[in-house]
């Protein structure tokens, strides 16, 4: 495994499929910075400008480790339904997850390509408090 | 480095054996694991953690047999790619991670009446470059039609058959498909909204990453008579698409997971890897995902009947010939993402299992329940290679029975996509490819870098390993002309 250093999030190189390791002060940041990273992998780091604005609402019915299949996999379906990918999220934990998330319509001139992103899987999936935060680690089906 | 136990039982097997404990000491395996590989290919499998893998999915409450990984083998997520596991149909259970997120992955070949060499190579350019016209690959390609949801659940329900119904290629096409193209046990009741509403504009189209579509040439035959069978000769011209279930498999996998993880929790079940999430057999969870997962590999199939659709008439139009005219005929469709209800003789005894098949081709010989007209020899059994080198058709054996009638899929990644980025330029493989002969189209350079060549495993040795376990028998061996990819 080789790790590339980002900000606020480090990818993972796994042989078939493409990880992500994001931080954050607390679990909302973490979550913040865990899908900025998505989409980093998505478009190739490309800039992605807030033009569309979208509510996101889930229910916190698990574990947190599920929520962040669940937060994830909601964007990958948003993405992929309305053709838009995102590069700026807010968001806010209590008994659901209430998220915002900005973007534009996905251009193959404008945002290159980087991997398409299959699904979010549980291997190696982790979410842990530490001196500094959170860190949570994902594995994506690419 | 995996450093767990590797037992050498001959030349092409090496087992896990039962009483290894895990790399951290706990796990408990119900059976032993064995991995189809030759001595070259050790170094190889211990550089990341698939044998784990292969020693994980042996905690499957119900397993029947071994687990076992074809010479393709790779670090997947829960099961290796290249793994395969049979569970108890009456006391076993179900397990989605054995199937993977695309669902009916699979590959489909067509041959023509063309000889390649009668063929220019401007031709092979304008050809490519219709059918990238004509099938949309590439990240968040929509297809050239867009379904109303009550058409989209009669895909889902009807497979190949929808298309072929539709106008969308000819009867006898779906003969020569692995279950005639679609699975009875379909359901649309456990499929959600979303997966629907991802599904609509995506039948039809190729997708991105390792799939493509390729113009090859047969340049080696191995068995003639199979060959004859099989409608193949040396120096023909034969299409081969490789793609699965889009984002409507992706969402259906995604959203029995969920359910698997609470299912995992109710029945309480055990198990290394929260991705190996698991129901018991006759379970409400587990007849849900079941018939979603058909639903999934159904769409997989009208998937590639399109797309054959398309292919026949970029032919049409750049030779200015019938389809008819030009013997596009299918040769055979074959998924390796998958689960089944089928009958193995194991241990002697006749037994009814649910096969998972995660990047594993079926591999059923002569006798089974496969097209009449391939009785004699086997199924044809489709290895597609790497971008770049080459593919290979094989026919399924009776000897496969002790894999589950189970054979490789393909060649096998060794590096990372990362890595192979930082490591070589697309244009440039581009050029080389070029020099070689081969016109590539992709929808970016990037995944052409990604895709390297050097990034997998040699398909030549992967498909000898298997020949030589007698998994499957090689038949013939085709390489590119023209690739388009996602």
């Amino acid at each position: 495994m080789m790790m590339v250093h980002r900000r606020g999030y480090n990818i993972i190189d796994h042989t078939a499929d493409i990880g992500v390791e994001a931080s954050g002060k607390n679990l909302e940041e973490a979550f913040e910075n865990l899908a900025e990273s998505m989409f980093a992998i998505i478009t190739d780091e490309s800039v992605i400008e807030n033009k569309i604005k979208k509510e996101i609402v889930l229910p916190r019915d698990s574990d947190t480790e599920q929520l962040v299949v669940d937060w994830l996999s909601e964007l990958l379906y948003l993405s992929d339904v309305s053709g838009l990918v995102f590069g700026k999220f807010r968001v806010k934990l209590n008994d659901q997850l209430e998220a915002l998330a900005w973007g534009e319509p996905y251009s193959r001139h404008k945002h290159g390509y980087g991997a398409a992103i299959k699904a979010v899987t549980y291997h190696l999936l982790s979410a842990k408090n530490n001196k500094n935060g959170v860190t949570i680690r994902v594995l994506f089906d690419v | 480095m995996w450093q767990g136990p590797l037992n050498k039982i001959d030349e092409y097997r090496y087992e896990i054996p039962q009483d290894y404990k895990g790399e951290k000491g706990f796990l408990r395996m119900r059976t032993s694991g064995m991995i189809y590989i030759n001595d070259s290919m050790i170094s190889t499998i211990r550089k990341d953690n698939a044998a784990e893998q292969v020693a994980n999915v042996t905690s499957l409450p119900g397993i029947v047999g071994k687990s076992l990984a074809m010479p393709d083998i790779h670090w997947g997520y829960g099961f290796p790619i290249g793994g395969v596991a049979a569970t108890s149909f009456e006391n076993g259970v179900i397990s989605p991670g054995g199937v993977g997120f695309d669902i009916n992955c699979g590959v489909r070949l067509v041959r023509t009446h063309i000889e390649a060499a009668h063929l220019e190579s401007k031709k092979i350019r304008e050809l490519v470059d219709q059918m990238f016209i004509n099938i949309p690959s590439g990240l968040g390609s929509k297809a050239r039609i867009r379904l109303t949801k009550n058409q989209l659940e009669e895909v889902l329900e009807l497979g190949a058959k929808w298309g072929v119904e539709n106008g969308y290629g000819w009867e006898k096409d779906l003969d020569v498909l692995e279950e005639n193209g679609c699975l009875s046990s379909a359901d649309t009741t456990h499929v959600s909204q979303k997966a629907l509403e991802r599904g609509k504009e995506q039948v039809g189209s190729l997708g991105a990453g390792n799939h493509f579509l390729e113009i090859q040439k047969v340049d080696q035959i191995f068995d003639e008579t199979a060959a004859k069978l099989f409608g193949v000769h040396k120096g023909q011209l034969v299409i081969m698409i490789h793609t699965g279930s889009r984002g409507c498999g992706h969402q259906i996998c995604t959203d029995h997971l969920k359910v698997f993880e609470k299912a995992v929790k109710k029945y309480g079940i055990n198990l290394p890897d929260r991705q190996l999430a698991c129901s018991p057999a006759g379970t409400p969870e587990a007849d849900a995902y079941f018939s979603a997962m058909s639903c999934a590999a159904n769409f997989a199939w009208c998937n590639r009947q399109m797309i054959v659709h398309w292919v026949r008439q970029s032919f049409e139009k750049v030779l200015g010939e019938t389809a008819e005219d030009l013997g596009m005929e299918i040769v055979y469709d074959v998924c390796h993402n998958i689960a089944k209800v089928e009958e193995h003789i194991i241990m002697g005894k006749k037994q009814k299992v649910y096969v998972h098949r995660k990047g594993a081709t079926r591999s059923f010989g002569p006798r089974r329940q496969i097209p009449q007209k391939y009785k004699k020899i086997g199924q044809p059994v489709l290895i597609p290679g790497d971008m770049g080198t080459a593919s290979y058709l094989l026919h399924g054996t009776d000897k496969a029975e002790e894999s589950f009638s189970s054979t490789c899929h393909g060649a096998g990644r060794i590096m990372s996509r990362t890595k192979a980025r930082s490591q070589w330029h697309g244009e440039k493989i581009g050029q080389d490819l070029s020099r070689k002969g081969i016109y590539v189209h992709p929808a970016s350079w990037k995944v052409v870098a990604e895709e390297s060549p050097d990034a997998y495993k040699n398909v030549d040795s992967v498909v000898d390993v298997a020949h030589g376990a007698g998994l499957s028998l090689k038949v013939a061996r085709m390489i590119p002309l023209g690739v388009i990819k996602g």
